[in-house]
C-alpha cells in the first residue's frame, strides 16, 4: 500500500524511530480505514480510531462486525486497502515492516492474544512457545530463560512449561498464550475476544490480569461483545455496528446507557426471565435490577 | 421491520411447522432384537484415531521414565545411535548381529522399557516387509547352493531353499532387527521435542526442524477435527445408511475436503500468530543441552563397543 503524506489526516509527528521514545501520547492512529477480504467481503468501512498510553480500549460489535479485522491491522498483519495506520509516530506500511529495525521495534512493541489459542500456541513445547518471541526479538538464550521463569512463575503456570500443546486444556493454552506475548513486555497489548471459551473462574482471571495490566501502564485494545466486564476493563469504547462503522464512541458508562443504539448493533436483546412468581421481558442489560426505570417489568 | 425491532424480537415458535412441535414417532421401539451391525468405517476411524492419541501418551510417558538412555544428552544419543547403525551396515556375521541385538535388548532393560513392548514394537514390521524382499533369496533359482528343504523338481533337478540363501536372508534380517532396535530406542527414550532440539544443535536446517515440529504438534489439532467430525457423522447415523459405501465414500471425500480448509484456514492464522511476535522467516530457538560424565562415558563405551564388533567380525571371517 502506498500511503500518500498529503493526505488531510493529522498523524503523528513522523520521527526516525526512536526505540525507547513515543511520536507523542497517541501511540496508534487509524483514519478512514476500509479492508474487504478477497476485496468482496467488506470487514472495515472508513473506521478512524486513536489509542493514547495508557488507555484500555474496547471495541464492541456483533459477530462479523469487524473488531478482529480492525485488530490485526493494528498489528500490522494486514493493510488497509484504504485509509491509513501510523503507529509510535510511524507510518505502518507492507514497506515500513519489511525493514528489519522498524518491525523489531514494532513487534516488541506491540502483543497480540489471538482469540484461537490452537492458532497462537504452534511449538512443540509450552517452553519453546514463550520463548519464541524474544528470541525472534534477538534476545540472548540467558535472558530468555530468565523472562520465561519470571513469566511462568507471575501467570502461575510453571507446571507447564515442559508440557506440549495438546496436553493443555483451553484455559491452560490461553494463558500460554498470553505468556508467549507478555513475555516480550509490549507497551499495547491487543485481545481478542479474550474471554470466549473459557469457564468462569479464567474469565475472571483473565480479567484481572488484563486491569492490572493496565494499572501496571499497559495500553490495552480488546475486542469483545461482553458488556458485562466493560466498566471493570474499560475506560473508553468503540462499538461498531453490523455495516462495520464505528457509531459510538465513549466512557463504558456513556455506552452502556445508548440501549437504543445497543439494541440495534445486535450487542444487546430482549429477553424473558422469572423473579420468583413473576415473568417478565426486557433488554438485556447491565444491573437492570437495581435501576427504578425498567420498561420492561410487567 | 427496523432493524431495532428485528434485534429486539425474541425468536417464537409460533410459526414452526407442526412436525417440529410434536414428538417424532420412533422408527422403531428403543429395544434390541439381537442383530448387531458390525463396526462401520466411521466407528473404525474413531477408534484409530482414538489408538493414536493413546499411543502419543504412551510413548510421551516411556521418555519420562528415568533409564538409562532417558539421562543421555540428545545429541550425544543422535550421534552415537547413527554411529551404532553404521557399524550394524558394516557388519558381515549374523553371530556378530545378534549379539549386538542382545545389546539393544540389555539397553531397553536398562532403560525401564518393557521387553515385551519393545521387541513386539521391533518385529511387527520385519516379517512383513524385510521377509518378503529377502525370501527369493532363499531359494535355490536365485541363490545356488546346497539344498536343505527341497520343496520340488524341476526338470530332474531339486529346487529348495539352500544353506547359502537361508544364511544371506538371516543377515539381512538380524541387520534390520538392530537398524530398527537402534532407532526404536532412540526415539522412544526421547521426548520428540528434544530429539528435534538435538536435530537442531546438530546443524539440521532449522527450518526443516520448525517444519517437522509444528507438524507434530497440529496433527493433534487436525486429529481431534477429524474424530469429531466423525462423531458428528456417528451421532446422526440412523439404520441401513451407515453402511452404505458410496455414500460413506462420499462422506470421506467431504471430510478431506473440510479438514484441507481448516487446515489452510489454520495455517494463515498460525503465520500471522508467528509474524505477530516478530518473525521474519529466520527461526531461532533455544538450545539448553549441556553434556554430562554420563555422555562422555556413554561414547567412549560406544566407541569400544564399535571397535570390538567390527574387529570380531573380522576375526570370525566372512
Amino acid at each position: 500500500m502506498t500511503v500518500s503524506l498529503d493526505t488531510e489526516i493529522t498523524v503523528p509527528e513522523l520521527t526516525p524511530w526512536a526505540p525507547g521514545k513515543s511520536g507523542g501520547e497517541d501511540l496508534l492512529v487509524c483514519r478512514d480505514v476500509s479492508y474487504a477480504y478477497v476485496e468482496r467481503f467488506v470487514a472495515l468501512d472508513r473506521v478512524s480510531l486513536t489509542v493514547r498510553r495508557g488507555e484500555s480500549v474496547a471495541l464492541l460489535g456483533a459477530n462479523g462486525s469487524g473488531k478482529s479485522t480492525l485488530l490485526k491491522v493494528l498489528d500490522g498483519l494486514i493493510f488497509p486497502d484504504s485509509g491509513t495506520y501510523a503507529a509510535f509516530g510511524q507510518w505502518v506500511t507492507e514497506e515500513n515492516l519489511e525493514d528489519e529495525q522498524f518491525c523489531t521495534g514494532f513487534r516488541s512493541r506491540v502483543g497480540f492474544v489471538f482469540q484461537n489459542s490452537d492458532a497462537q500456541v504452534f511449538s512443540p513445547t509450552v517452553r519453546e512457545e514463550i520463548a519464541f518471541g524474544p528470541l525472534q526479538m534477538g534476545l540472548p538464550n540467558a535472558t530468555v530463560e530468565k523472562r520465561i521463569a519470571d513469566i511462568v512463575r507471575v501467570l502461575g503456570i510453571e507446571n507447564l512449561v515442559d508440557r506440549a500443546p495438546y496436553q493443555l486444556s483451553g484455559g491452560e493454552k490461553k494463558k500460554v498464550a498470553i505468556a508467549s506475548v507478555l513475555v516480550m513486555n509490549p507497551e499495547v497489548l491487543l485481545f481478542d475476544e479474550p474471554t470466549a471459551a473459557l469457564d468462569p473462574r479464567t474469565q475472571q482471571w483473565l480479567m484481572d490480569l488484563i486491569v492490572e495490566l493496565n494499572r501496571a501502564g499497559k495500553t490495552i485494545v480488546l475486542a469483545t461483545h461482553d458488556l458485562d466486564v466493560l466498566e471493570v476493563v474499560a475506560t473508553r469504547c468503540m462499538v461498531f455496528s453490523e455495516q462495520h462503522r464505528i457509531v459510538l464512541e465513549g466512557t463504558p458508562a456513556e455506552v452502556l446507557g445508548n440501549r437504543d443504539l445497543l439494541l440495534e448493533v445486535n450487542l444487546i436483546h430482549t429477553h424473558s426471565h422469572r423473579h420468583g412468581e413473576i415473568s417478565h421481558g426486557h433488554a438485556h442489560e447491565l444491573k437492570h435490577h437495581d435501576t427504578a426505570a425498567e420498561g420492561g417489568r410487567p | 421491520m427496523s432493524a431495532t425491532e428485528r434485534a429486539s424480537t425474541s425468536p417464537t415458535l409460533e410459526g414452526a411447522p407442526k412436525w417440529l412441535l410434536r414428538a417424532e414417532p420412533g422408527l422403531c421401539p428403543c429395544g434390541c432384537i439381537g442383530r448387531r451391525r458390525k463396526g462401520s468405517f466411521v466407528q473404525k476411524t474413531l477408534e484409530a484415531g482414538a489408538n493414536v492419541l493413546r499411543q502419543a501418551v504412551f510413548s510421551e510417558e516411556m521418555t519420562q521414565r528415568r533409564g538409562f538412555l532417558q539421562r543421555l544428552d540428545p545429541r550425544v544419543k543422535f550421534i552415537s545411535m547413527l554411529g551404532l547403525l553404521m557399524v550394524a551396515a558394516l557388519v558381515r556375521n549374523t553371530p556378530t548381529l545378534l549379539a549386538l541385538y542382545g545389546a539393544t535388548l540389555v539397553l531397553a532393560a536398562a532403560s525401564r522399557i518393557p521387553l515385551g513392548f519393545f521387541v513386539r514394537r521391533v518385529w511387527l514390521f520385519i516379517p512383513i516387509f524385510t521377509g518378503i524382499v529377502v525370501l527369493p533369496a532363499t531359494f535355490s533359482f536365485v541363490t545356488p547352493g546346497n539344498i536343505v528343504l527341497p520343496l520340488w523338481h524341476w526338470h530332474g533337478h531339486p529346487v529348495g531353499l539352500t544353506s547359502q540363501g537361508l544364511q544371506a536372508a538371516g543377515l539381512i534380517v538380524s541387520r534390520v532387527a538392530v537398524s530398527i532396535s537402534l532407532v526404536v530406542l532412540l526415539t522412544i527414550t526421547t521426548p520428540w521435542t528434544k530429539l528435534l532440539a538435538g536435530m537442531r544443535a546438530l546443524f539440521v536446517p532449522r527450518m526443516f526442524i520448525l517444519v517437522i515440529g509444528m507438524a507434530y504438534r497440529y496433527v493433534f489439532l487436525l486429529l481431534n477435527s477429524v474424530t469429531d467430525m466423525y462423531t458428528a457423522r456417528k451421532a446422526r447415523a440412523v439404520g441401513a445408511s451407515s453402511g452404505d459405501v458410496k455414500e460413506g465414500q462420499r462422506f470421506v471425500a467431504a471430510s478431506a475436503g473440510a479438514l484441507f480448509g481448516k487446515a489452510h484456514a489454520l495455517s494463515e492464522e498460525v503465520h500471522q500468530a508467528m509474524q505477530s511476535r516478530g518473525y521474519r522467516g529466520d527461526p531461532r530457538a533455544l538450545s539448553r543441552f549441556t553434556i554430562g560424565g554420563l555422555d562422555v562415558a556413554w561414547m567412549l563405551g560406544c566407541m569400544l563397543v564399535a571397535v570390538a564388533v567390527l574387529g570380531g567380525d573380522r576375526l570370525l571371517g566372512h
